[in-house]
């Protein structure tokens, strides 16, 4: 369904890869202005692929990828690649974010340092400025990052597996977040992820990657059991709990008990 | 005793400014955990002053100091463009391509010393001539040591930035390749200039262990910088004035301290509970 929203960022006819392998081709899709998308695939299926295209950091192979003048990414990369052998505080690792605005050969000062400490409240973690990045738990580091992201006032805030190995309280809080500052800030925003259940539920538009397949839509046009069993090769079962929907590798029969008991 | 050390000042001096430069650059050796590209690159530089010495033995005189600091450096840049090249395809592992340089650059060096003279020079090679900085060495580190640590002061936050996290920086449209080849480049022309005086187990001594003391007293960036910088120097003194009154290596001997001062910097990280 076309949307009335500008288009921010398309994608025409674009294959993409790394030296002579083409992991994916023929991608024609539009990221519009406001959207909250979710980017979902198995591991190595092609996230990360279009993400760096997306991002402009991977050229593509053919096609063409065009972004909207100005658009400015707020980069949230996976926690884990940081590495925590960096004695940084938070606040530290969240003026980084605007080290680009300073520009070269200026010091990052007294300024750098305010708007930091003002992103680090707005995701809920302004008393922990001083403390050490590397002693964070999971869901603080990601809250510390996505300040990092912020801080840069980008148009598009762009989340690489933001809940990857959190435990249910913490990636619930941490898309919640994303989505209030979706919301709020009026960001256009992508999760990538490989956890469809976790994101489903939170995004407004959806896009799939399976083995070389490509597909993306309104969550509800595309969270179909007929869609989805289609995408994925094997049946899938699209469950709605109490307002959530839930997916589930394998279809039920008439014999099966209810995968989850109503009371 | 200080007599004795105080006949030696222009390789004090020498010394004390190798540790400075060295140590700086050595936390984002240390912390991007590019140590074996330390060890290349002073291997490399040394088969360049190698080279330099061996065309001086057939007669192909290019001047001491500027024949062997320039193949030095000549050789550490090549190093560094190899790295930086290799550093991004991934057909051949870095770590392999390190390797590779390491043990083909150690290799040439000595061949060709052997072919220059005998095997006290190759010892020269190996552990430098501390004791043997005259005041235009001196002013020559002087001069580097100065111009790479007014670099780094300038683009502290770059270097960090892409140190750090190269995917974010990339995005924000640094091209990361760009500043890791002039962080690779400062990092070589501090180890060309050095390694004619200090030899590839100091120079690399330098690279490594200061930044190790820091990262186990440094509570943030600055106090890292600080505790390696403060190790170095300690070391260099130190090992410096125990090695002319009692007659021993002085390059073994900073190592010695650097060592020992590493040791402490790890009893006092773990009694106060960091690790």
């Amino acid at each position: 369904m076309p949307s009335d929203r500008p288009a921010v960022i398309t994608f025409s006819n674009v294959a993409l890869g790394y030296g002579s392998k083409t992991v994916l081709s023929g991608l024609s899709f539009s990221i519009n202005d406001g959207d909250l998308l979710a980017l979902v695939g198995p591991n190595g299926a092609g996230k990360t692929t279009i993400l760096r295209a997306l991002l402009g950091t991977l050229p593509p192979k053919s096609g063409e990828v065009t972004r909207e003048r100005n658009l400015r990414f707020g980069y949230v990369p996976q926690r884990t690649t940081l590495d925590l052998a960096w004695p940084l505080d938070s606040v530290s690792v969240v003026a980084m974010g605007a080290y680009d605005r300073i520009g070269v050969l200026k010091r990052a000062g007294a300024q750098a340092r305010e708007s930091a400490l003002l992103a680090l409240d707005q995701v809920g973690l302004g008393d922990l400025s001083d403390h050490r990045f590397s002693a964070l738990s999971g869901g603080q580091k990601q809250r510390v990052l996505i300040a990092r992201a912020l801080i840069g006032k980008p148009s598009v805030l762009v989340l690489d597996e933001p809940t990857d190995g959190m435990d249910l309280v913490s990636s619930t809080s941490i898309l919640g977040l994303v989505r209030a500052l979706h919301a709020t800030e009026g960001l256009t925003v992508i999760v990538v992820s490989h956890q469809l259940n976790e994101v489903a539920n939170y995004v407004q538009r959806l896009a799939l990657v399976t083995e070389g397949k490509f597909q993306i839509g309104l969550t509800e046009d595309v969270l179909t059991e007929e869609n989805l069993s289609d995408l994925y090769g094997i049946p899938v079962e699209v469950d709605e709990v109490a307002g959530k929907r839930l997916i589930f590798p394998g279809r039920r029969t008439e014999e099966d008990p209810p995968r989850i008991s109503q009371r | 005793m200080i007599d004795v050390i105080w006949l030696f000042r222009e390789a004090l001096f020498g010394t004390l400014l190798i540790a400075l430069g060295c140590s700086v650059l050595g936390v984002y050796v240390v912390l991007r955990r590019i140590v074996f590209v330390g060890a290349a690159l002073a291997q490399i530089s040394s088969a360049g002053i190698a080279l330099a010495i061996f065309l001086s033995s057939i007669g192909v005189g290019l001047g001491t100091l500027t024949g062997e600091l320039g193949l030095s450096f000549l050789a550490t840049v090549g190093g560094v463009v190899f790295f930086t090249v290799t550093g991004t395809r991934r057909r051949v592992p870095p770590d392999s391509a390190l390797g590779l340089a390491y043990v083909v650059a150690g290799a040439v060096g000595v061949l060709l010393i052997a072919k220059a003279a005998g095997a006290d020079v190759h010892d020269l090679f190996i552990q430098g001539n501390i004791l043997g900085i005259t005041t235009r060495d001196m002013l020559t580190l002087l001069a580097v040591a100065a111009a790479v640590l007014v670099v780094h002061v300038m683009l502290y936050k770059e270097f960090l930035f892409v140190s750090y996290d190269p995917e974010m920086a990339e995005t924000l449209g640094y091209s990361t390749r760009r500043w890791t080849f002039m962080l690779y480049m400062t990092i070589g022309i501090m180890i060309a200039v050095a390694m004619r005086s200090a030899g590839v187990l100091l120079v690399f001594n330098f690279l490594v262990t200061p930044a190790v003391t820091g990262l186990l007293l440094g509570r943030n960036m600055r106090g890292v910088f600080l505790w390696a910088v403060a190790s170095g120097m300690v070391a260099a003194l130190s090992g410096f004035a125990l090695s002319v009154p009692f007659d021993l290596p002085t390059g073994p001997a900073i190592i010695a301290v650097s060592g020992a001062l590493a040791g402490a910097a790890w009893i006092l990280h773990v009694v106060r509970g960091d690790g």
